[in-house]
């Protein structure tokens, strides 16, 4: 569960400012908004990969601001994370992705290691990629591996920032259907940036709408469908006239 | 009065324009030596992964070694040239030649200029590496893994570039003295025999010159790596983390040397 109070970063000038918003346990909550309107920056502030300025981040009960860095990285044992640009070790195979989570956090012999890389590299739709260094893999190859990184050490929350940003639909279409299918396996606590709102609804949970770094809406994503606020109404349908 | 509003009106503005730079240099300083000792202190006890000193030692030795054998090798050349025509318009004998040339190059100049053209092959490699894995969020996917940037990314570097770059700096002084050699002995007469002279050459000054590469080696790691890490933006914030530690390590190379020679003016007399 994840609870973020009152957050406020600046960076020169206000990118959050005030965010108050829940993640509940096994669900997905969807982060949208029109681009720079902060939700990277919000997803990197729950990871405690940045200090807000103000407010707090509530990781299972337990404030992060509270914490130094060496406190953060076991609140981050109980985090996976795929990065907007996958972030991949670009000088570690694929299948040494897959395992650096589970060998910096864990004390796994190596038979579980690489059975658990094989296992997620099958679950992600690329067996046999293990030998494959990053560089030789298409966008939504990369995101597949950043997936099956982010999901390997199976933490119960799990961070996506845009998985499917430049992905073709079909693509796109698997991944979230990966993305649903995990998290109800795993009854994981989700959320999930996208700039792609009618592929995003369709798994989320809840959905909260970030604008100019406050929170424009806060709900199901049945009523962010429906929602009369102008604002959203735009955002979501993507509609030409508008406040946006 | 309308001069004394005016000044009053652009004074903060201009001591806000002076003094901007100093305060970023202060904060630069700050961090540099917060990561120093950073590094220095996970050196003993940090969790590294295995091969990764040996890895960079390839790397930085690999990638430098021919690079400053041949750089030095023109700089030896060129000061033995210069040395032996200033001399013989004083006096027409270059038998120590040799000898105070190397006694020069191993109390100062294989350091000294040596470090200049190492910190553009090594110090731009290491902050353009690390800037790299920041602005593509590599740097926070290892703080994501419970791997710390400095022990994973700065330390192993540290060790190997002040290691290697040492030993390089050594070879390369030492294809200096060839090349002296045998500029010498083409252009001048002097016999191979003659130019290597090492009888003015000390303990001591073995000592300080041995001193100064490493110190500036050191400097050059933690310069570029601290370079990297403070790393904004995309590939133009890397270009410009390049700039910077290329730019730092040779100021800090000039600065120590000042300090490390003049300590050996006093403790090690030429």
């Amino acid at each position: 569960m994840i609870r973020i109070q009152d957050l406020s970063v600046a960076f020169r000038s206000p990118v959050l400012d005030g965010v108050s918003l829940h993640a509940p346990a096994a669900s997905i909550l969807a982060l949208v908004g029109p681009g720079a309107s902060g939700k990277s920056v919000l997803l990197k502030s729950v990871a405690g990969l940045l200090r807000p300025d103000r407010g707090e981040v509530f990781v299972n009960d337990v404030a992060l601001g509270d914490r130094d860095e060496a406190g953060l990285a076991e609140v981050r044992k109980g985090i996976g994370m795929l990065f907007q640009n996958y972030a991949l070790f670009d000088y570690l195979t694929v299948g040494e992705n897959i395992a650096f989570p589970l060998r910096r956090l864990f004390d796994l012999p190596e038979e579980e290691i690489q059975e658990r890389v094989t296992e997620r590299l099958v679950r992600v739709s690329l067996p046999g990629f293990e030998e494959r260094i990053p560089r030789s893999l298409s966008g939504g190859q990369k995101k597949r591996v950043g997936i099956a990184r982010a999901t390997v050490a199976r933490a119960p929350i799990l961070l996506y920032d845009d998985p499917t940003a430049g992905l073709d639909p079909v693509t796109s279409q698997k991944i979230y259907d990966l993305i649903k299918g995990e998290q109800r396996e795993q009854q994981s606590c989700v959320m999930v940036i996208s700039s792609d709102v009618a592929g995003i609804l369709s798994i989320a949970d809840r959905v909260a709408m970030l604008h100019q770094g406050r929170i424009a809406f806060d709900g199901t994503a049945e009523e962010a469908r429906t929602s009369q606020d102008p604002l959203v109404r735009q955002f979501i349908h993507g509609l030409l006239e508008g406040p946006l | 009065m309308t001069q004394a509003g005016l000044s009053e009106g652009h004074a903060p503005a201009t001591s806000r324009r002076l003094g901007g730079p100093v305060i970023d240099g202060l904060r630069d300083l700050r961090d540099l030596f917060r990561l120093l000792g950073r590094t220095l202190s996970l050196i003993s006890h940090g969790k590294r992964e295995k091969g990764a000193i040996v890895e960079q030692m390839y790397f930085i030795g690999n990638r430098s070694l021919v690079f400053m054998c041949i750089t030095m090798g023109f700089i030896g050349a060129i000061i033995t040239f210069q040395s032996a025509v200033q001399s013989q318009r004083l006096l027409p004998d270059l038998t120590m030649l040799g000898a105070t040339f190397i006694k020069l190059l191993v109390r100062d100049m294989a350091a000294s200029l040596g470090a200049m053209p190492l910190a553009t092959r090594v110090g731009a490699g290491i902050a353009a590496e690390i800037g790299s894995m920041v602005v593509t969020d590599q740097v926070d996917a290892l703080r994501m893994c419970a791997a710390d940037p400095v022990d994973y990314l700065v330390v192993p570097r540290f060790i190997a570039a002040t290691l290697m770059g040492t030993a390089v700096l050594i070879i390369a002084g030492a294809v200096s003295i060839v090349s002296g050699m045998l500029i010498a002995n083409g252009m001048f007469d002097v016999n191979f025999h003659t130019y290597l002279n090492f009888s003015m050459v000390t303990l001591g000054d073995v000592a300080l010159g041995v001193t100064k590469m490493i110190a500036f080696c050191a400097a050059i790691a933690i310069i570029s790596a601290q370079r990297g890490l403070a790393t904004f933006g995309g590939s133009e914030g890397v270009g410009t983390a390049t700039t910077r530690a290329v730019v730092g390590s040779s100021f800090a190379i000039i600065v120590l040397n000042f300090f490390i020679s003049g300590l050996g003016y006093f403790f090690v007399p030429s």
